[in-house]
């Protein structure tokens, strides 16, 4: 149940007299619908929305699509990934290319399809690129043991999974206050934000994903940020419940432990990452296929690192626009209909 | 990539549910609820439901 109605909300954000409010929006799907809904050009000047690095697709970094490139064109495994990453550029080819090239790149909507795939066709190898935060973990989680409990023996997964609490804290000076991202705290609850303010004095609300939601956590943050202390909220209690979903966490603990991991544009942040446990290794596509270590180089002009980072808006860019469209993009941002640079590429340029 | 869709459970089979969204029927695995019925509504992500949706809020 939102707190203000649609109209109070405008009011209470257009109303805002106070110093420069620095919000950032976590989550790629919060990024996409704000621009969706036109929510920018509601807000006056002294409100500054950032998108953060929440866009999987936008944060894996780009030795993930090399490994990738590699297990469809050297070991001609069948990859299964979700649409968002197929043409996200890797050192010299994305999957896109290869598919067209006559690699076997398929799209899935779920998991759980690139298992069923596998079953169908035993004659193929079948990897499923797992990128996510905990909203799609647990969901390729399942999927490994689904493959287990069936005794599927041509799928694995290749990891690139990534966890929320860790970003925060490298982010935590970013903003002023965060929108959290609502399917995320579905899942793991409400504890983490709460940790965030009372031990590192971080201020947030969970948000959802209507316009309507969108606009009652502004105006939350506009209200709260007022009171001059730290702040949490959860703007979205309809979905996203204290407790989240406890199921959801056990399988992701299950299957996957913490693991350092290498964001694009933040580096590595220790603990941030999952990797398959010991007891599902023989699912993990790494080191079924024995890969080598494989370091990506991103393109020197892409500034998609200080994008994630808030440190810099994608029209500051120089290729944004030129070099980089969402038909030829240089960077996941522009890639990624949830990134930065597409939202800002095909909703308006501020 | 984290969009969900709202749905209305219509079916259950042996952990999985048959979701009714706007008209679109789906199956998919509802293993992440537990004492789902038929008549719940449920926000759906990457093939599975994440979570129960309270009915008069769901849509």
């Amino acid at each position: 149940m939102s707190t203000y109605s649609i109209e109070e909300a405008r009011e209470i954000i257009q109303g805002y007299k106070g110093p420069k409010i620095r919000i950032m929006e976590v989550c790629g799907t919060h990024t996409h619908e704000i621009f969706k809904h036109g929510i920018r050009s509601l807000l006056p000047e002294n409100i500054e929305l950032i998108s953060g690095p929440g866009c999987p697709v936008c944060v894996t970094q780009v030795g993930f699509i090399d490994e990738a490139v590699m297990l469809a064109t050297d070991y001609h495994v069948q990859v299964c990934t979700f649409g968002d990453l197929i043409r996200v550029p890797g050192t010299e080819k994305s999957l896109a290319d290869i598919r067209r090239e006559g690699a076997d790149v398929k799209m899935v909507y779920s998991p759980l399809d690139a298992v069923a795939l596998a079953v169908q066709h035993p004659e193929k190898e079948v990897v499923f690129l797992a990128v996510g935060f905990e909203t799609t973990t647990p969901v390729a989680c399942l999927a490994v043991k689904h493959a287990m409990a069936q005794g599927v023996k041509n799928f694995s997964v290749l990891t690139a999974n990534k966890t929320m609490p860790n970003a925060y804290q490298a982010l935590k000076t970013s903003a002023d206050a965060f929108l959290f991202p609502g399917h995320v705290n579905t899942i793991t609850g409400e504890s983490v934000c709460r940790d965030l303010m009372e031990k590192d004095g971080v201020s947030g609300v969970i948000a959802g994903f209507t316009a309507e939601e969108l606009l009652d956590a502004l105006a939350t943050i506009v209200v709260r940020i007022q009171e001059g202390k730290p702040f949490f909220e959860n703007c979205y209690t309809r979905v996203a419940k204290p407790e989240g979903n406890p199921k959801a966490m056990a399988v992701i603990d299950e299957v996957m432990e913490p693991c350092d991991t290498q964001w694009r544009g933040l580096g590595i942040i220790p603990g941030s990452g999952l990797k398959l446990r010991e007891k599902y290794a023989a699912y993990d596509a790494r080191r079924k296929f024995n890969l080598p270590k494989i370091e990506g180089k991103p393109n020197p002009a892409c500034r998609c690192g200080e994008v994630l980072q808030g440190k810099c808006k994608p029209s500051d860019c120089k290729v944004f626009g030129k070099g980089c469209t969402p038909q030829h993009p240089i960077g996941a941002c522009m890639v990624s209909n949830e990134g930065a640079c597409s939202a800002y590429f095909q909703y308006g340029r501020n | 990539m984290c969009v969900g869709l709202a749905a209305k459970v219509v079916g259950l089979k042996d952990g999985m549910a048959l979701v009714d969204a706007s008209g679109a029927k789906r199956e998919i695995s509802a293993e992440l609820i537990d004492d789902l019925e038929p008549g719940d509504y449920v926000m759906v992500h990457a093939g599975i439901a994440i979570a129960k949706i309270d009915e008069e809020e769901a849509v």
